[in-house]
């Protein structure tokens, strides 16, 4: 595992991820509450969810928090998977259709529990409408 | 008993379940979870040990989230994960969670719930904060 070369990659404010982009079908969502055990009738019952509060149907927020670690650990080498650390808030739904662009930059270094780590904002959107809002953290040392 | 928790039925400090839960990372839920997620990252696929993925906690965080039995309709507002340690495929995990805050916001039920997840060692896998918003009592 090459932590030290994804560290490298992050070691100064300004520094951006790839990005990861993913095209959401009700058959992914349906796919992934297969996964999951999450039949939760808001994300795979169109019926049920267009009398919602979304009037259709919504991916799983943890779907959408997947493919942030997704980006996070192929940016990182791995190394998200081991030490890394997401604190999000999930601020607008992801529906049928969306297309969902995942990317973070580094937003500071800090020191947590005695580490030097990376403080990177999150950027998730479908569009121009944001899907997620928070951070991550990963320690660089 | 029904089959859903009312509300106000929920106190800061209960823990759910009252016994923990077990959760098996087996190669199946990890195979379900890549393919899903279109993740076909190198990183787990092949070795001796195969390595899963750390949000592979979205999966067991579901069956934590399901021994809350809130109605269907929830939904789901914040999360917080920190990652202690990689996994593999054919570990055995242990989880807890324990309600740590209520309040109401827009006329939203919310429920705070701190978890942890243990391996089969007692070593701390994965540990978090959970922010809910209660589904519509039945």
């Amino acid at each position: 595992m090459s932590a030290s070369l994804a560290t490298r990659q992050f070691s100064a404010p300004g520094e951006a991820s790839p990005v990861l982009v993913r095209h959401v079908t009700q058959g992914m969502i349906n796919a992934y509450a297969e996964a999951s055990g999450d039949f939760n009738p808001i994300h795979v019952d169109p019926e049920f969810a267009a009398a919602g509060p979304f009037g259709r149907t919504i991916a799983h927020g943890l779907m959408t928090l997947a493919f942030v670690s997704q980006m996070l650990n192929e940016w990182t080498a791995g190394a998200f998977d081991e030490t890394g650390e997401i604190d999000v808030a999930f601020v607008g739904p992801v529906y049928t259709g969306d297309t969902v662009e995942v990317s973070g930059t580094v937003e500071d270094i800090v020191e947590r529990d005695g580490r030097q780590c990376a403080r990177i904002k999150l950027q998730c959107s479908a569009g121009v409408r944001q899907i997620l809002a928070g951070h991550a953290i990963q320690p660089i040392e | 008993m029904s089959e859903y928790r009312r509300y106000d039925e929920i106190a800061v400090g209960d823990v759910f379940p009252e016994t923990p839960l077990s959760f098996k990372v087996s190669e199946k839920v990890v195979n379900g979870f890549l393919a899903a997620t279109s993740n076909e990252d190198a990183l787990y696929h092949g070795g001796e040990i195969r390595r899963a993925p750390s949000m592979i906690a979205s999966v067991y965080l579901i069956d934590l989230l399901m021994a809350r039995r809130s109605p269907p309709g929830g939904i789901h507002a914040k999360q917080a994960i920190r990652f202690h340690r990689a996994i593999a495929i054919g570990e055995t995990l242990v989880m807890q969670g324990r309600v740590v805050e209520k309040y109401t916001r827009k006329e939203r039920p919310y429920m705070v719930a701190d978890f942890e997840a243990r391996g089969s060692d007692g070593t701390l896998v994965t540990s978090g904060r959970i922010t809910s918003i209660w589904g519509k009592d039945q």
